[in-house]
């Protein structure tokens, strides 16, 4: 592995709901490097999205540690995890967690509030990462006037608002129907190659993980196949 | 760190009926508010305008038993009493039952020495005004037992207009003419009141014209006086004074009840009960019940919303960005329904003034008042914002992007 932009160190991670305990990982060591493109496989209550969450700083870990880039994201407090968070992770959702009283560019421009730049520069920049998504002429329409395939590269353009390294994205394509799916796999694999993003990926398709360079399949929270693909 | 404002705004207006509702809610509540705090202010106003060298005498059955006229010499005679006069409801109308106003009956002679502090005689009959008016109406008012001065309400409110030389028709409700006739009154003055208790909507009228038809049978009635006011000497304790009239009564014929004039004026706040408490007792159940309603409306909103706060915190917000943002939302529902809450009492006050002046003389949306108003409706969206994000505060990003929008 060139370089170890993403590890999870020996991580655990267990829930528990109705009394009952459910351990999603053990002990799990990964390494994702810089400029990855990562799908995560697996069956429901495998551990992929725990995995996203962590790498995420959305949830913390049981044991053990994780890492991106510099930071040792586990060792974080709750209140230095949301600054983290805003200048190195995007996040892509299955349901697109748009926020629907907004426009698309006011969506987009919502990240970008926690960063120093001005308004005009927020709204440039906004509208650069719409115009990266091919939705330029969308910027001005409500969440429910969009398709959903336009929903989800809404969110896509709001993840890369803020330019971050790390792209999570959980079951981005789930939603959408084939033609959509691609059209936001195709802006993944495109957001990989050309910027360099880091892309963490859950995926249920076979067809979106094909766009991936590296397929993990995890089951029972243990990684239990370690694929990397041919581009 | 920004606040998304913006999309508090945008929350505010996606749901309009909603938050209109609650506006309009807040809105009442408020000016109930403002409404029943200047009745209790403009009350208590009237009592403490008060004089402090000020006696009522009054019958110590009732106060609707009148008094010996026989009585006044007397009480003249006790030390420490400066100047006496009578006061007697008359209790008649113009024309029509609803075109009530309040009419006493004083000595005329003594009447306007003793309200100096009290009354502004502004305008005469034969036009006379400025300083020279006092002197003028005291004359008018010895020369012609029919005599009247008017408060200024009287000659400027829109119901009644009564100009300076009117001879005004009143027709009696207590005390019946024998001929079946209204009783005339023939304006010779006009007063501005100098004290909040004082409506600016009274007449006074001659105690001896009274007596006299009563004497002669021209009038269905017995002499007396309703009360006394009692003007006292600086000097003497106040206490004393009534004291000494209530002993030198104590023996009949009638006994009676003196009281300093504060006392008198709040015996017919408290004669309904504990207006005060009561209106204020109201006035925060009104609040309270909006209060919850504004909570909750809050509360549905955050629930809502909790995703949403999810989804925020996935961006790198802060739990505590969706808290304050439906702070900001409830402050902003809350100030304009306080707002137009304020606006309606204002708009509403002359009204009101003109509705209650006969008994509340200083009914008045104050500047104090609109500002507590503000401070209510302010601490109202806090507190109600305050009690819906909270939840956002104890939610995980995971725990809160898994909520149903």
């Amino acid at each position: 592995m060139p370089d170890k932009f993403i590890t999870l160190n020996n991580v655990s991670k267990s829930y528990t709901r109705g009394g009952e305990t459910l351990k999603v990982l053990d002990q799990l060591h990964l390494s994702i490097a810089r400029g990855d493109f990562v799908a995560l496989m697996g069956p429901s209550g495998s551990g992929k999205t725990t995995i996203l969450n962590l790498v995420g700083g959305l949830d913390s870990c049981d044991s053990g540690s994780v890492h991106v880039a510099d930071s040792e994201v586990s060792a974080m407090s709750r209140s230095e995890l949301p600054a983290w968070r805003s200048r190195h992770v995007g996040f892509v959702f299955q349901s697109f967690n748009l926020l629907p009283v907004l426009t698309a560019l006011e969506n987009v421009m919502l990240p970008l509030q926690l960063t120093p730049l001005s308004a005009a520069e927020r709204k440039k920049q906004a509208a650069f990462a719409l115009d990266i998504v091919g939705l330029t002429d969308r910027a001005s329409h409500r969440p429910n006037q969009l398709s959903g395939g336009q929903e989800q590269r809404v969110a896509i353009a709001r993840a890369i608002a803020t330019d971050p390294a790390v792209i999570i994205a959980d079951e981005p394509t789930g939603d959408l129907d084939r033609s959509s799916a691609d059209e936001v796999l195709q802006i993944l694999s495109r957001l990989n190659s050309e910027l360099g993003k880091t892309i963490l990926m859950v995926t249920h398709d076979l067809v979106a993980a094909k766009k991936a360079k590296r397929v993990l399949e995890l089951d029972k929270g243990l990684l239990v196949e370690d694929q990397q693909q041919e581009a | 760190m920004r606040f998304p404002f913006r999309l508090a705004m945008r929350h505010l207006m996606a749901r309009k009926a909603r938050n209109g509702l609650t506006v309009l809610a807040i809105s009442i509540a408020v000016f109930l508010l403002c409404f029943l705090i200047a009745v209790v202010q403009g009350m208590e106003e009237g009592i403490r305008s008060a004089s402090s060298h000020r006696l009522v005498t009054q019958s110590a059955v009732s106060l609707f038993v009148d008094l010996p006229t026989s009585y006044q010499q007397k009480i003249d005679t006790i030390d420490g009493v400066h100047l006496t006069t009578k006061f007697r409801w008359f209790g008649a109308y113009y024309q029509e039952r609803k075109n009530f106003f309040a009419q006493f009956a004083v000595d005329h002679q003594r009447f306007l020495d003793m309200y100096t502090k009290d009354i502004e005689i502004i305008e005469a009959v034969g036009g006379t005004t400025g300083p020279a008016a006092r002197a003028a109406v005291q004359k008018a008012f010895a020369s012609d037992r029919r005599a009247a001065i008017i408060g200024v309400g009287l000659r400027d409110g829109e119901r009644f207009g009564f100009q300076l030389g009117d001879t005004v028709p009143l027709i009696p409700s207590i005390y019946p003419r024998a001929d079946g006739n209204a009783w005339e009154f023939v304006i010779v003055g006009i007063y501005r009141p100098l004290k909040a208790r004082i409506p600016d909507t009274t007449m006074y009228i001659r105690a001896d014209y009274l007596n006299e038809a009563f004497d002669s049978g021209e009038a269905l009635g017995s002499r007396g006086a309703g009360v006394y006011y009692v003007n006292t000497e600086e000097s003497v304790p106040i206490d004393q004074v009534a004291k000494d009239i209530d002993a030198l009564f104590a023996n009949g014929p009638q006994r009676t009840q003196t009281i300093t004039e504060a006392a008198f004026a709040s015996f017919f706040v408290s004669a309904i009960g504990n207006l005060p408490l009561f209106l204020g007792t109201i006035g925060g159940a009104v609040l309270f019940s909006i209060f919850f309603s504004v909570v909750n409306t809050m509360m549905i909103s955050g629930r809502q919303r909790l995703q949403e706060s999810g989804i925020l915190q996935a961006l790198g917000f802060r739990p505590f960005v969706s808290t304050m943002l439906l702070i900001w939302e409830g402050l902003i529902i809350s100030l304009l329904g306080g707002g137009i809450g304020i606006l309606l009492a204002l708009a509403t006050e002359g009204s009101l003034i003109r509705i209650f002046a006969q008994n509340i003389r200083n009914y008045q949306i104050s500047v104090p008042l609109m500002l507590l108003a503000l401070g209510i409706s302010a601490l109202l969206g806090i507190v109600a914002g305050l009690a819906a994000g909270i939840p956002f505060l104890r939610s995980s990003p995971t725990e809160a992007l898994r909520s149903s929008g």
